[in-house]
């Protein structure tokens, strides 16, 4: 057991906060739902983030860590699955960005998606699409959503996966909703905390009160839990181990975007703050793989 | 990071073990239903002395004290395997986390002499004066009297909810020597002291747990005092943070769990119904796991516990909850006669909000210290 980072993955680190650094702010008139930026993936690619997984001394867990620090930022940008399910597709000629379709229906960068991996109960297959076999859907969601346009001729030239790659690829993917869920919930965490201290009501600030204080820890409990499960499923990359960080991502995730919005009152509702840009990210998240129901059944099976 | 056992640990685990296989009786979990009963009290006694003899009983504590230096994973890993069979080392686990260390830095020469030495063999047990019938979780508001005259203090005052009391041989107790917070002294009491007096409170707990302790003018010589007088906030402090994660109650519950799970599926009703309230259970327990552990790195690389402590705290409580209610709603017969280590389990696992201080506390700690939240006005 070892909880420290490597001097490597701490180097990786330092630079992350770096790169990360122009893009921590909602843009001041940005008043949308999905907020993305493919300038913040167009330097990831540069700076070589994309190979982190694959490189020596960093590794999964320094692609969770990334995935998860990304994930704070105000912008969204397809970086999970291109990060930690992409080394693990069969064959190298699956260009990112990535995305999932599942059941058919939309699905998070699905219409900038150039690999799309598409899910029907426990079969996966995995195909290149054309630009004009997705398109852009309007949603609340606060990823870029798309869908496919003509599912089932995409669908019919899809590469199946045997069940063996395509239980490797579920569980990855299951580490990256894990490791994103976890960024999502700590700044939703993070602006509540904010406001909790600065918002006045009854002559003192809210987060003044036993009845916040006592949620708000039980949250912060909950996204650390969910961090340290989505690392030591990178690390030990046990079908169980994903399982257990995605159910526990889900389950806190139920949980805290209710609560958060909650203690954020009417500021939380409108689109002037950039709460919703957390918690309507990890809404999407929440149906991933069939929902707690699903990784539950994963964990029943390991 | 690594999440796996490296060579060193993995083999002291299995030595432990091995160990446990050798040296339980066939009715061990019968026995482990009271942690204070007259049963475990006396198997106890007699294991620890085995433990002790092979070098298993204080492994962590320095070579001079009768241990071998080991690191804190050493520590944790003979925690989690004692814990997660039912706790054969009853209320001594008490002396090996933290009453042995905690002497081991503020005790007179005196002290550790008379008393670190029997700990270290297995032969003593303690108990822990703190709590009060008007001072729970606010500990600082106990109002047990210790008078000095001349070369000795005069105690008086009730304590209550004290586990292990009517067996104990040493109380590491808490009284006022003084004002507030800083008037408040550590006295180390043999049991046998007159004006002592043990009432065993029925509880839900297992036989034999908690207790009333009644102090009617004890005597005590000033050589009984631990540290400075007016010391003991800061020595229960050193020793909170050594006992947060000292019980790794998440051990026991994930086994119970596992237990639980094995027995729906010898009865072909593990279904699809129960699988989310199965992985809920299961995820907490790992995430308190991880939450401790984090701790017991911070604690091999010398660093001081923060308020993560807590929140390794949190975690395990509720997964101790989950758990419990799992059983509870899913394999019910194992509390009427069933499952005795289910049963022993159910009934520590009701207390671990509460035991060492309610939960909210942690709550309020995490608020404070981890998330930055202003106080509560007092």
């Amino acid at each position: 057991m070892d909880f420290t980072l490597n001097a490597d993955q701490l180097a990786l680190a330092t630079a992350l906060e770096g790169l990360a650094a122009p893009f921590k702010e909602m843009p001041i008139n940005f008043r949308g739902f999905a907020l993305a930026s493919e300038a913040l993936e167009e330097q990831l690619v540069q700076a070589e983030f994309f190979d982190v997984a694959a490189t020596a001394g960093l590794g999964p867990v320094a692609a969770a860590l990334t995935v998860e620090r990304l994930a704070r930022l105000p912008f969204a940008a397809e970086v999970a699955l291109s990060m930690l399910v992409h080394p693990h597709l069969p064959g190298n000629a699956w260009p990112r960005p990535l995305a999932l379709v599942e059941d058919g229906r939309p699905g998070r960068f699905v219409a900038r998606a150039r690999t799309l991996l598409i899910a029907h109960g426990d079969k996966l297959s995995v195909a290149l699409v054309a630009p004009d076999e997705v398109e852009p859907v309007e949603s609340i969601y606060a990823y870029p959503m798309g869908r496919l346009t003509r599912a089932s001729e995409t669908q019919a030239r899809a590469v199946p996966l045997s069940p063996g790659d395509a239980a490797e690829v579920r569980k990855w993917l299951r580490v990256a909703t894990a490791a994103e869920a976890a960024g999502l919930m700590q700044a939703a965490l993070d602006s509540t905390v904010e406001h909790l201290r600065g918002r006045k009501q009854f002559g003192r600030p809210l987060g003044s009160f036993q009845a916040l204080r006592h949620r708000m820890a039980e949250c912060a409990v909950l996204v650390g839990g969910t961090k340290l499960l989505a690392l030591k499923a990178a690390s030990t990359a046990s079908e169980s181990d994903a399982a257990l960080a995605a159910f526990h991502a889900q389950e806190s995730a139920t949980r805290i975007t209710y609560e958060l919005h909650q203690m954020f009152g009417a500021m939380g509702m409108t689109l002037e703050h950039p709460l919703h840009l957390w918690t309507y990210r990890l809404k999407v998240l929440l149906s991933d793989l069939g929902g707690r129901g699903g990784q539950a059944r994963a964990v029943a099976r390991h | 990071m690594v999440f796996v056992w490296d060579d060193k640990h993995a083999t002291f685990r299995s030595t432990v073990r091995d160990f446990l296989a050798a040296n339980l009786p066939a009715n061990w979990e019968q026995l482990a239903h009271g942690p204070a009963s007259e049963a475990q009290t006396r198997f106890s006694k007699e294991f620890c002395a085995k433990l002790a003899n092979a070098g298993l009983l204080v492994p962590h504590w320095p070579a001079a004290w009768g241990g071998r230096d080991a690191d804190p994973w050493t520590a944790l890993i003979l925690a989690e395997e004692m814990w997660c069979v039912g706790e054969p080392r009853g209320g001594q686990y008490m002396n090996v986390n933290w009453i042995g260390p905690i002497l081991m830095r503020f005790g007179s020469k005196e002290q550790q002499e008379r008393y670190i030495p029997p700990m270290a063999r297995g032969e003593s047990l303690w108990c822990q004066g703190f709590s009060e019938p008007e001072a729970g979780s606010d500990l600082a508001s106990l109002r047990t009297r210790a008078e000095r005259h001349g070369s000795s203090f005069r105690i008086n005052g009730q304590k209550i909810w004290t586990s292990y009391a009517r067996a104990a041989d040493t109380c590491y107790l808490l009284a006022r020597t003084g004002l507030g917070k800083n008037g408040i002294s550590i006295f180390l009491v043999p049991m046998n002291t007159p004006g002592i007096t043990v009432r065993d409170i029925p509880s839900l707990i297992g036989e034999g747990d908690i207790h009333e302790v009644f102090f009617d003018d004890v005597e005590v010589p000033d050589s009984a005092m631990l540290g400075v007088e007016g010391d003991a906030w800061n020595i229960v402090r050193a020793a909170l943070s050594l006992e947060r994660v000292g019980i790794p109650r998440f051990a026991l519950a994930s086994r119970m769990l596992e237990r639980a799970v094995t027995a729906l599926n010898n009865a072909d009703r593990f279904g699809s119904d129960v699988y989310v309230q199965a992985a809920r259970a299961r995820a907490a327990c790992e995430a308190a796991r991880l939450y401790t552990y984090q701790i017991i790195d911070q604690r091999c690389r010398g660093l001081p516990t923060g308020p993560e402590a807590s929140a390794a705290r949190f975690a395990t409580v509720t997964c101790e909850r989950l758990v419990a209610e799992f059983v509870v709603e899913h394999c019910p017969d194992a509390l009427a006669g069933g499952d005795p280590l289910l049963l022993a389990h159910h009934q520590r696992a009701v207390v671990a909000g509460i035991a060492s201080g309610a939960a909210e506390i942690q709550l309020n700690l995490i608020a404070t210290e981890l998330l930055g939240l202003p106080r509560e006005p007092r």
